[in-house]
């Protein structure tokens, strides 16, 4: 809790008075700042601004924002959330005068004669009750009275609404005359308020008043409709008015509707004659509690009214919590932790001097968040109530018939009747992520927990869908919910769903940390429709968060065989449980999930719920829509469904590790080896498909002496990837200090290297200038010698004074890129990847859906690699990710809505930076911004340079880039949350192509990789390898060999200053042409941008335009044999 | 032929001479190789004597070396031809050029000298103008691009160990004669004045001097600065006791200043909506 309360009024006072004349300048420089937005500038002081003698106030402010906040900016920040949200004065006194044409229209309304309850003929044909009335018949009888009394209830009287949702409540309150004895019992008191809505609604439907008159369920829950009013014209969307029916508080004698008793008739219910002799009525808490709502709704206002009178900070910290639920998705559905709900906490808060009148908001929502994080309330409930009533209920009889309890001042009505444990478990996460936020000065706390939201997919794990909710009928059989189904009036999904999730929960216990589900939510509907059926609330959602370290464990071990709960073991688990003895000589329950690799035991989750929704809730498998893997079949290796790569890559590794021991260890080397790197992907897990150990078929190819080469008349062979490995060799003072020299030296390692791999461990190798390649287990290794003082000799310039200096140049950057700061980035990574176990796959995702977008070649693999691990290590507001899908839809988000014009993108790789580092590096950011690479992203070793992104990608790219990430995230948001459409994910794994200008189709048989591509083509050639690691070879495979990335190198060098080339480096058959407009503007006549163009007259100038129909041509001759046609697109050169 | 005489006899830049060229038969448009006599301004191009070189524009990227020298051949006969990057003069071919360090690989549209043994030939070439596109790969003397040519090149870069030790160990031979010479030369040098009576200090020796980098020039600055730093005494004064707090307040100030602006900017995108 935040200071005491001397701090407390300081904070209060301190904006209002001290900051006046600031705040005013501040205005004014706003504005001025505004236009010039395009470029930042560091803000400035004056001098005598800065030092002129403070004034106490100002003192003051100062401090508290030091103390309070992490900086002034977070208070700031709020403040400005706050203009946004509330409403405005403007749109109040519209407001105000549409209630008071509505306060007079009601009362205005005619009465009706007494009917039936059942006959409902008096009313008009095109007004349907807003009820399910199941069962029909009921006794009572109904007649309209207009009402006694017209409140407004609710937020809006409290000032505590926030846009973009205004309503107000409106409490009609029903005249006692039209109520009988005993309609408290089945359903008559629900009815009588349903037909009593319908008739207003009849009446208002005809006045011009209202642009839309509509029923709804409160909170979607279908025992309470009610009645819709929006204004006429373009204030439509300013607000909604809601009616809702209730009775006079005293109508009704509260100890009818203790949680013990029951009000709905077993025999009524089942539509029988003549009730049970000897059977008890189950109570029907649910049930009356929703009519004790209604009659508590006046003193509730006054109570919060109470409240919020000399407590400014109330609304401002209401206003932030109703924010963060609604990010949260927590404030809308059955069940929902809704805006007058937490209004209700933060009172009990004040009430319990958890919180004083003179907090702020932002303390408000501190204490509140802090609260929730701490307690429980569905193991210990709370009560308003203030004098114990003997005579009233106690908190235990609450706790006996609700999950969640939090009792009203009345001590009658629980305020969370409807909300699951699981929804409270959920709140309460949210909050205890948040004060973790909160008190991280890492993380800019205001936006991960105000402004993102944070919808399901993007914050579990892995999702599943109930795609058909009438299925949970057959589960209320199952598990024998009568009396519950009861109480809920029918409504099976609601009275099913809590012992659905508690089974899951109960099965997950191990694995999840959280278990969560979407809350029911039914739409507002016409009033002369049907009302919805407890069906329409569409499926339902279910949201898993797991516990890394457990969550792909395919042993559930259970109690020892003769304990008494292994027989509760084994009901639970059914047939799947069985007796196993274990190495502690132990015999136990226990139950084995099948999956062999990493991908299928991901997915041991999916087993156990299929496996316990059928055995317990008789849930077909077809009616679960599981959505946890689904994309990862794109990063699927071979032709098998098995695995996703991440063996192959251990297994790469493995055969790394045993290389660089081979390394050190070799004898007879004139200098030790010091070092062994690896910097290929693959040995940071990231490679999109990581090498499989292959071994050539000798026929296939042609022969020169011990090397294998690619034949003319044969297929492409397959691609064998060179694992770049950077060995580090002692320094010494016989290493020459001339750049040449030092080139021969390493060339004559690479030779001495072969030779001694050859000779002592009898490697197969093919050594080169800049490089010897090594055969090993079927992999081939890439060995490159590098002598750490060489980027020095290289940086050497002697100044005219004679003075020796350092100098970047190209070459020495490429170097130190290639021998110093990748190695770095790849053990860092490979750091991260021993923590965060889906870090690999969720790259290689990455990966895969930028090369499908044909921009692989625009963006360099190590800045993929860092924005993903952006993502687990600063995964707020949400948990580091557990599965890839989560990983890569969030990957997609951050590309979509990170503002890489104004800010940093930092990673803090091993917790290198401290707090100021990060400041320091952001304000530089603002000062250089125009000289830093668009994509400008900061590591510990790298804080001012971005060396990842310095060439790629371009502006225009990153523009695409963002594009296309919002697109395909809205386009697999869409699938993935509907599981009624048959889902292809893949859909953004395949390109837009009519983007382009001229497509080069490929040769399938030429293309090496064919078999990587999204989808998998369904003949395949024989590529002259089989796979294989054991067998030594003696003939040197083709390695390196990819004629498209060569076609493609050539066609850069010839058309670099024309064109743009995008492929797909994995399998893609097409390479796209799109040209580029500036280039095709004619010149003047230049012999130096002569290439490729012709010169014309034009208005009797000459100009040189692109040869397009020679350049056309070219394509097809610079990759004979490789093209199979050209295509071109559009005429858009034409000039 | 209508294409061939449009890019003949249309617009050139004054002094060229525009000769189409295609790859082969098959291909039905064409590039224009811009001709001219090459002239040099000042100082003798040794490599490309005036008159008798002929400097080509636009070389496409399958068209090498050889394939310019046979579609000249018939002009006169060709005594060299060097294709560059961008124009400039013919640098001497280094006698140390080996065959695995200096690689130059020519990427795209090249310019070309052609060196003719007499002048008549530039005449000469300049007259195929006239006539129909030039073919660059023939059925006697095919050029191979694609696949073919890749397959040549990857058959190319296998290395023979034998000659690339050989050429190390020559290199590495002359390097180490060099770098001997050098180190006798200096050593005669040592402590010796020299006509002006300057004596040179060296690393060497038994008063080594500092190593002339900056890096060592800094490292001294930055040493004199801690002395001072180490001389100074803080909080000492009631002044400075002052000074420190003002500096605190400004600091705050500065900072309240630059968050406000980030606000400004912030509100100018409009990033306050949480919906």
């Amino acid at each position: 809790m935040a200071g005491s309360p001397e701090a407390a009024e300081e904070a209060e006072q301190g904006p209002e008075q001290g900051s006046e004349p600031p705040a005013g300048s501040a205005v004014r420089r706003g504005k001025r700042a505004a236009p010039a937005a395009a470029a930042p500038q560091p803000a400035k002081l004056s001098r005598a601004e800065l030092y002129r003698p403070p004034t106490s106030e100002e003192l003051t402010q100062l401090k508290e924002t030091e103390d309070l906040f992490h900086s002034s900016l977070l208070r700031l920040q709020i403040e400005e959330l706050l203009k946004e949200v509330t409403l405005k004065e403007k749109k109040k006194k519209k407001i105000d005068s549409f209630l008071h044409e509505i306060n007079n229209l009601l009362s205005a309304i005619p009465e009706t004669p007494e009917t039936e309850l059942t006959d409902q003929a008096w009313l008009s044909e095109d007004v349907k009750v807003p009820f399910l009335q199941v069962p029909f018949s009921v006794k009572g009888r109904f007649r309209f009275v207009p009402p006694a009394e017209l409140k407004v209830v609710g937020s809006y009287l409290l000032g505590t609404c926030v846009r973009p949702e205004i309503n107000v409540d409106i409490a009609v309150t029903m005249p006692r005359e039209i109520f009988q004895d005993k309609d408290n019992l089945n359903q008559r008191y629900h009815r009588k308020r349903a037909l009593y809505l319908s008739h207003i609604a009849q009446h208002l439907s005809k006045e011009k008043l209202f642009g839309s008159v509509k029923f709804a369920y409160m909170n979607s829950n279908h025992l309470k409709p009610i009645l819709l009013l929006r204004p006429q014209g373009k204030d439509e969307k300013i607000v909604t008015v809601r009616l809702h029916a209730c009775p006079d508080s005293d109508l009704f004698k509260p100890s009818r509707f203790y949680p013990s008793k029951n009000n709905v008739r077993t025999a009524w219910f089942m539509e029988q004659s003549t009730p049970k002799e000897g059977t008890t009525e189950p109570p029907t808490p649910h049930y009356n509690n929703s009519i004790l709502c209604d009659t508590v709704m006046l003193s509730h206002l006054h109570f919060l009214s109470n409240a919020a009178t000399d407590f400014p900070g109330m609304k401002d910290g209401l206003a932030l919590l109703k924010v963060w639920l609604n990010q949260r998705q927590l404030s809308k559905g059955l069940g929902c932790f809704s805006g007058f709900l937490v209004s209700m906490l933060v009172a009990y808060l004040l009430m319990k001097r958890k919180i004083v009148k003179m907090m702020s908001g932002y303390q408000v929502l501190r204490s509140t968040l802090q609260f929730l994080a701490t307690t429980d309330l569905s193991v210990t409930g709370i009560s308003l109530a203030k004098d114990a009533d003997p005579s009233l209920p106690v908190l235990d009889d609450f706790h006996q018939a609700f999950e969640v309890v939090f009792v009203d001042p009345s001590g009658l009505v629980n305020l969370c009747a409807d909300m699951t444990a699981s929804k409270y478990h959920q709140v309460q996460f949210e909050a205890k992520r948040s004060m973790e936020i909160l008190d991280d000065r890492m993380v800019d706390g205001f936006q991960a927990l105000l402004m993102t939201p944070k919808p399901m997919l993007r914050t579990f794990d892995h999702i599943f869908h109930l795609k058909h909710v009438s299925k949970l009928q057959g589960t209320c059989k199952k598990m024998q919910l009568l009396n519950e189904l009861m109480d809920w009036g029918g409504n099976y999904v609601a009275a099913a769903l809590p012992f659905v999730v508690s089974l899951l929960a109960r099965g997950l216990s191990q694995r999840a940390q959280l278990v969560a589900h979407s809350l029911p939510q039914i739409p507002e509907w016409p009033i002369d429709a049907e009302p919805p059926k407890h069906k329409d609330v569409g499926p339902l959602t279910f949201g898993l968060l797991f516990v890394p370290e457990f969550a792909a464990s395919t042993l559930e071990k259970g109690p020892q065989a003769d304990h008494p709960e292994a027989l509760e073991f084994r009901t639970f688990w059914g047939e799947k449980s069985e007796l196993r003895r274990f190495q502690d000589g132990s015999i136990c329950e226990a139950v084995v999930w099948e999956a062999s690799t990493a991908c299928q035991k991901r997915l041991i989750p999916e087993q156990i719920i299929r496996h316990l929704l059928k055995l317990h809730a008789d849930i077909p498998e077809s009616s679960i829509c599981y959505t946890g893997a689904l994309l990862e079949s794109v990063i699927r290796t071979g032709k098998e469904a098995g695995g996703t790569g991440e063996e192959a890559m251990v297994s790469v590794v493995c055969s790394y590790d045993d290389l660089s021991r081979k390394l050190w260890n070799l004898k007879e080397l004139p200098l030790t080896v010091t070092a062994v790197q690896g910097v290929h992907p693959a040995l940071r897990y990231t490679d999109v498909f990581p090498p499989i150990p292959m071994k050539p078929i000798y026929s296939f190819h042609n022969r020169s002496k011990h090397f294998l080469l690619p034949s003319e008349e044969k297929p492409c062979p397959a691609y064998i990837t060179p694992l770049k490995i950077i060995c580090h060799m002692e320094g010494s003072g016989q290493w020459p200090q001339d750049k040449g020299a030092i080139k021969r030296i390493k060339a004559a390692f690479h030779l001495q290297l072969a030779e001694l791999l050859r000779q002592q461990h009898q490697l197969v190798c093919r050594p080169a200038v800049t490089h010897t390649d090594v055969y090993k287990d079927g992999y081939v290794f890439r060995l490159q010698v590098a002598y750490h003082r060489e980027p020095l000799i290289l940086k050497e310039v002697v100044t005219p004074e004679g003075m020796l200096k350092y100098q970047d140049t190209e070459e020495s950057r490429q170097l130190e890129l290639e021998t110093l700061h990748l190695p770095y980035l790849t053990s860092s990574l490979h750091g991260l990847q021993q923590q965060h176990p889906v870090f690999g796959s969720t790259s290689r995702l990455a990966k895969r859906w930028i090369s499908a977008q044909l921009l692989s070649d625009s963006i360099s693999e190590e800045c993929v690699d860092l924005l993903v691990a952006f993502l687990f290590l600063h995964s707020a507001p949400f948990t580091p990710p557990s599965s890839p899908q989560v990983g890569f839809l969030r990957f997609l988000n951050l590309l979509a809505t990170f503002d890489w014009k104004n800010n940093p993108l930092i990673v803090n790789l091993n917790t290198g930076l401290t707090d100021s580092d990060c400041t320091e590096i952001k304000n530089k950011f603002v000062a250089a911004r125009s000289r830093l690479p668009v994509m400008f992203l900061a590591t510990p070793k790298d804080q001012w340079s971005s060396m990842w992104t310095r060439e790629r990608p371009s502006a225009q790219i990153l523009q695409r880039l963002v594009l296309l990430a919002s697109e395909s995230l809205r386009a697999l948001e869409e699938q993935l949350m509907d599981p009624l459409s048959d889902q292809d994910v893949k859909m953004v794994f395949r390109p837009p192509l009519d983007f382009y200008d001229v497509l080069i189709h490929l040769n399938p048989n030429q293309i090496p990789r064919l078999l990587e591509s999204v989808d998998r083509p369904v003949k395949s050639v024989c590529r002259g390898v089989v796979k294989n690691s054991s067998a030594m070879n003696i003939l040197f495979p083709v390695v390196d060999y990819d004629p498209v990335q060569l076609y493609l190198q050539e066609l850069r060098n010839a058309f670099d200053d024309l064109a743009l080339f995008f492929y797909d480096k994995h399998g893609g058959e097409v390479i796209a042409v799109l040209w580029k407009p500036l280039s095709f503007q004619p010149q003047p006549f230049k012999v130096s941008s002569m290439r490729g163009r012709k010169v014309t007259t034009l208005n009797n100038e000459l100009v040189c335009i692109p040869n397009v129909e020679a350049i056309l041509e070219d394509f097809e001759i610079l990759g004979e044999g490789l093209v199979k046609s050209v295509e071109a697109r559009t005429e858009k050169w034409t000039i | 032929m209508a294409a061939a005489t449009g890019c003949a006899a249309g617009a050139v830049p004054a002094g060229y001479t525009a000769l189409a060229v295609k790859f082969a038969e098959r291909q039905h448009s064409h590039h224009c190789l811009l001709v001219k006599e090459h002239q040099v301004r000042e100082g003798a191009d040794t490599a490309h004597p005036p008159r008798r070189t002929l400097f080509v524009l636009n070389v496409p990227p399958y068209c090498g070396p050889d394939s310019l020298s046979r579609l000249f051949s018939r002009c006169g006969h060709v005594q060299s031809v060097d294709i560059c990057d961008k124009p400039g003069p013919g640098e001497k071919k280094d006698k140390l050029a080996s065959k695995f360090f200096d690689h130059k690989t020519l990427k795209g549209f090249q310019v070309a000298y052609v060196v003719f043994r007499k002048p008549a030939a530039v005449q000469a070439a300049k007259a195929l103008s006239q006539e129909g596109p030039l073919l660059i790969s023939t059925e006697s003397h095919p050029v191979k691009t694609g696949i073919s040519k890749w397959i040549a090149s990857y058959e190319a870069s296998i290395v023979d160990p034998k000659e690339l030790k050989a050429e190390v160990d020559a290199y590495m031979e002359d390097y180490d004669k060099k770098v001997a010479e050098e180190k006798a030369k200096a050593a005669t040098e040592e402590g010796v004045p020299d006509e002006e009576g300057w004596v040179k200090v060296t690393r060497k020796g038994r008063k080594p001097g500092l190593p002339r980098t900056e890096a060592a020039n800094l490292r001294v600055l930055e040493k004199e600065k801690q002395k001072r730093a180490r001389k100074e005494l803080l909080n000492f004064y009631a002044w400075q006791h002052r000074e420190t707090k003002r500096e605190h307040i400004a600091q705050l100030r500065k900072k309240f200043e630059e968050d406000k602006q980030r606000i400004a900017l912030m509100r100018a995108q409009r990033k306050f909506r949480p919906y």
